[in-house]
């Protein structure tokens, strides 16, 4: 039940008793009314008796009035008659309209009123004549007999309506009990409906006021859930984690959070965010912006960003991964902030690791050729030495000597061009791309020849730009070694180089292709290529030469793509490695690569 | 001095095989010399060889494949491998009868090489010309 529903009961059980009792009123008043009506024609009915009888009384007044005169003779006797007559006319037009309704009283009226007439002419006719005439008993005996029948009629008017009034009034009774007896079924009726609506309807509220409270039950049960469910998640995972309202008071940390912080939640509960999150910068040792700032200003998730160095209260510093989203409620208005992040302090060792050990593998990559190129000279010395022992003639001793010179010269070149892989500056210095190359070429050089490898150079005199020289060589004698072992013998491998101007989103700088004549790359690993550890070789790969490759180019501001060359002549694998001219990368620059995730 | 026996030296680095080849005939040995795998195995018919020196580490035919096919000539030749690294694979090593790293100098070499000379005088020939 919804709160409108609920709202129209509420209104249906103040509305219908309103009606109920209204209809009630209404049918009592009629009834009421009815009483009324019956009790107004008993009241007609004494008054028309009443009426009646004065006018008897008044008519006998007038018969006394001239009797009195007949035996006296005295005309003052004569004065009840004389007064009566004028109210008597009175009385019988008074009557006339009360009896109008009943035409038998009418009739028996209009007979009284003859017969009364009858006896006023022979009152008259007494009262003209000569005195001594007026003692004559045979004209008494014929007023008696007028006046007998004036009573006569006035009796049977007084029966008549004595009668009428004993019906009426007979029936008002019956009217009375009846009425009686129809407001009290129609009150307890009214009272059984409302008492039963009102019954159905609370019953109605009542169920759904129950509903209502489970569900709200049902609600708080579910919400403690959830939050315990997100709770429980959050202080499970690996992550630090802190959210804050939109003033930047903390709200929530977990235990990772309290731990790299060194805050305790209850502590932190409110606080200002910069104050318990405190970040600097890994290289400038700078403040950092809060990441809670950032997303506030641009209200979208921000990735993780890096050299970051998380201050904890105990003083101690670790390095961080963060990361940080807006929380929205159902409007999708920002509500808060979530901030996400990891201790990477032992990842960034193990990098480290990873990528010193790399470098290794690189020069364990180039071994079979560098032993070659080194033992072969050392052997022709070796020789030239024994023989300038045992030789008497000088000039072919000089011979021997400079033969010997030259094949000295040849190593200290290889190892000279070996050591560059490791010896590093501090700041990118100008390295000159086209001799890099060259001296990658030289230190595989026996490896190419023994497999017949043909490398197509396909590169300028000479292009500088700004790099750390040992990191590049590594680059690409990964890429070029790559190369070697996927052509086998008497493959081929083209490298170009070329300068390329600036775009919108990049610097000028060079681009070097490097193509083979191998098998190229099959589909379902090319998204694997640049993943730590994903290597086609086997035992005999470590899995890191590309990682470490697009990390050392990433941080000199380059990318690498690789796809399947698109050359007509050869169909292998095509890697292209852009570097800017210009590099912002310093010596602490991170070197590991960013992945798509 | 009796008739000097002969040595097939075989090297795709020339200033190197020249100065080995001075090295053995000082030592008073008939060598000759070929600077890749084909022309050895060529030679090889060709000639009367008592010993191979042979390179592993060359262009086209490494000293493996010159040893297996030289060993189908002749199975019983004494050929001492020559390489600059010591990662050699294991049938390589067993197709030789003695490797050396190179840059361990003259008096190595040769007194491999007699060692090797030795040792094939001292059992019945096996192999035969084709």
């Amino acid at each position: 039940m919804n709160l409108r529903e609920f709202n129209r009961i509420l209104r249906e059980i103040l509305i219908v008793p309103i009606i109920a009792l209204l209809l009630l009123a209404v049918f009592v008043l009629w009834q009421i009314k009815t009483t009324a009506d019956a009790q107004r024609w008993l009241d007609r009915s004494d008054e028309i008796t009443s009426q009646i009888q004065e006018l008897q009384r008044r008519i006998i007044d007038q018969e006394t009035g001239l009797r009195g005169f007949q035996l006296t003779n005295d005309p003052a006797m004569l004065s009840p008659f004389k007064q009566a007559s004028a109210p008597i006319d009175k009385q019988f037009n008074v009557l006339h309209d009360l009896l109008s309704d009943s035409e038998e009283q009418s009739k028996r009226l209009a007979i009284l009123h003859d017969r009364y007439e009858l006896w006023l002419g022979f009152a008259q006719s007494v009262l003209a004549k000569d005195p001594a005439t007026i003692g004559n008993p045979q004209m008494n005996q014929h007023g008696n007999e007028l006046m007998e029948n004036v009573r006569t009629v006035v009796h049977d008017l007084l029966h008549a309506e004595g009668r009428v009034r004993h019906q009426r009034s007979l029936a008002a009774a019956d009217l009375e009990r009846h009425e009686l007896i129809v407001i009290l079924i129609s009150a307890v009726a009214i009272g059984l409906f409302l008492g039963l609506f009102a019954r159905i309807r609370f019953r109605a509220v009542s169920r759904s006021y129950e509903a209502a409270i489970n569900e709200a039950e049902k609600r708080a049960n579910d919400l403690f859930e959830s939050r315990q469910w997100f709770k429980t998640t959050l202080e499970s995972i690996g992550d630090g984690v802190i959210s804050c309202d939109l003033g930047d008071r903390v709200q929530f940390m977990n235990a990772v959070a309290e731990n790299l912080t060194g805050w305790h939640l209850q502590e932190a509960l409110g606080q200002p965010v910069e104050q318990v999150f405190r970040i600097l910068n890994e290289e400038s040792r700078q403040p950092a912006e809060n990441p809670i700032e950032k997303v506030r200003r641009l209200q979208r998730v921000i990735g993780v960003t890096n050299h970051t160095v998380l201050l904890s209260r105990s003083g101690k510093e670790y390095r961080i991964d963060d990361s940080a989203a807006p929380i929205r409620d159902r409007n999708g208005k920002m509500t808060g902030v979530v901030l996400i992040f990891r201790d990477v302090t032992e990842v960034r060792r193990t990098e480290a690791a990873l990528i010193a050990g790399e470098k290794l593998a690189v020069a364990g990559r180039l071994a079979a050729s560098i032993a070659h190129e080194i033992h072969n000279p050392l052997d022709s010395v070796a020789n030239l030495h024994f023989l300038i022992g045992h030789e008497d003639d000088p000039s072919t001793r000089a011979e021997y000597l400079q033969l010997a010179q030259q094949e000295l010269g040849r190593t200290m070149q290889i190892s000279r061009t070996m050591l560059s892989l490791y010896r590093e500056p501090k700041a990118p210095v100008e390295v000159d791309l086209a001799d890099l190359l060259k001296g990658v070429l030289l230190l595989l050089e026996r490896r190419l020849a023994h497999q017949e490898i043909t490398v197509e150079r396909d590169f300028p005199a000479s292009l500088v730009i700004e790099g750390f020289p040992a990191e590049l060589r590594q680059v690409f004698t990964n890429i070029i070694v790559n190369a070697v072992e996927a052509v086998g013998a008497k493959g081929r491998i083209h490298i170009h180089m070329e300068r390329v101007p600036a775009e919108e989103f990049r610097a000028a700088g060079a681009v070097v292709e490097i193509t083979d004549s191998g098998p190229g790359i099959a589909d379902q690993i090319s998204e694997n290529l640049f993943q730590p550890f994903f290597t086609t070789k086997g035992e005999e790969g470590t899995g890191l030469g590309l990682w470490v490759s697009l990390g050392i180019v990433q941080k000199h501001g380059g990318a690498i793509r690789i796809a399947n060359s698109a050359n007509h002549n050869l169909h292998g694998a095509s890697v292209r490695v852009y570097l800017p001219f210009h590099t912002l990368a310093s010596a602490s620059s991170r070197s590991t690569a960013y992945l798509r995730e | 001095m009796p008739q000097s026996q002969t040595i097939l030296c075989v090297d795709d680095e020339a200033l190197g095989l020249q100065v080995r080849k001075t090295v053995l005939e000082r030592a008073g040995y008939q060598v000759f010399t070929a600077l890749n795998g084909q022309s050895a195995i060529d030679l090889f018919k060709k000639t009367s060889v008592d010993v191979v020196v042979l390179d592993y580490f060359m262009p086209g035919m490494d000293g493996g494949q010159v040893a297996a096919a030289m060993r189908e000539v002749r199975k019983s030749i004494p050929i001492l491998l020559l390489s600059a690294y010591i990662d050699l694979p294991s049938e390589v090593i067993a197709l030789a009868d003695i490797t050396m790293l190179k840059g361990e100098g003259p008096d190595e070499l040769l007194s491999k090489v007699k060692t090797l000379l030795i040792r094939d005088d001292a059992r019945p020939e096996q192999g035969s010309y084709r």
